[in-house]
């Protein structure tokens, strides 16, 4: 199963990125693909391409404010959570991702 | 650069022994003060009680990560206090602090985005579980350096009592 996101929160320094990390790691012990957009202090890093946001089967998308380029994502199945529970609960996050995407089939 | 060269040992503290945030928080400033990270002692907390204010600094397993936005930071920096005994601190999963991480970002980040990148990688390393383990028993702030400096490990990041989600907290569409 094939993963994308973005990550962004209030100050743009700490939580943006230990959700990413927390999220890719979730993902891959969950045998998942997954990349990770941060939208941070320093602008957008990881940027996501057109072609992997279409390869994937689910967006989650870990913020706590209005985040650049939600259009990208229009039409896709999206989970949207703070960034909050995506530090505190990873892997029920991408447990609970897997679970859409099945559902959907 | 590498983002370990966030880390000064000037500004790491093992087995420092306090009661409360607020006197973590006066003693790390102390040395971010001493080391020209910041001009303004009390004007720097007062940002970043501001962040305290908007949700928890705990994410988890007794880490704390208080930071503020400030116009009394000079230049970016980290400082790290690892405490003697666990304080009351607000986090995501109901446990105190046992290692406190502070950041100092300006308020002016046009200026600093080399920096800002490196704070950027650093925070990264918090999302894995290894170097948290490390930090928590770290005796000297050479362990902390170690801490984040060690290669990363594969089994990294297992759920350990991982809260249920709770559905309100999640929206799909």
């Amino acid at each position: 199963m094939k993963i994308v996101g973005v990550c962004a929160c209030t100050v743009g320094i700490a939580h943006t990125y230990i959700a990413q990390e927390k999220l890719e790691k979730a993902a891959k012990n969950a045998g998942c693909e997954a990349k990770f957009e941060t939208q941070g202090s320093i602008g957008k890093e990881n940027a996501l391409t057109a072609e992997e946001i279409d390869a994937a089967d689910i967006v989650i998308l870990a913020i706590d404010i209005k985040i650049a380029d939600t259009e990208r994502f229009k039409g896709k199945k999206t989970i949207q959570v703070s960034t909050d529970v995506a530090i505190k609960s990873p892997n029920k996050l991408i447990e609970k991702a897997i679970q859409v995407v099945e559902a959907a089939k | 650069m590498e983002f370990t060269e966030v880390l000064d040992k000037k500004t790491i503290v093992t087995h420092l022994n306090v009661n409360n945030k607020a006197e973590a928080l006066d003693a790390m400033t102390e040395m971010f003060l001493k080391t020209g990270v910041v001009s303004d002692k009390q004007e720097y907390i007062k940002d970043v009680y501001i962040r305290e204010e908007i949700g928890e600094t705990g994410i988890g397993d007794y880490i704390a990560i208080p930071h503020g936005k400030s116009k009394a930071v000079v230049t970016p920096g980290v400082a790290i206090a690892v405490l003697d005994h666990e304080i009351e601190w607000e986090s995501l999963d109901g446990k105190g602090a046992k290692v406190i991480i502070l950041f100092a970002v300006g308020a002016d980040n046009d200026a600093a985005q080399e920096h800002l990148k490196l704070l950027a990688m650093f925070s990264k390393r918090l999302g894995d579980q290894a170097v948290i383990n490390k930090l928590i028993e770290a005796d000297t702030a050479e362990d902390v350096v170690q801490a984040f400096t060690e290669e990363e490990s594969i089994s990294e990041n297992q759920p350990n009592g991982e809260e249920e989600l709770d559905l309100d907290e999640i929206s799909i569409m």
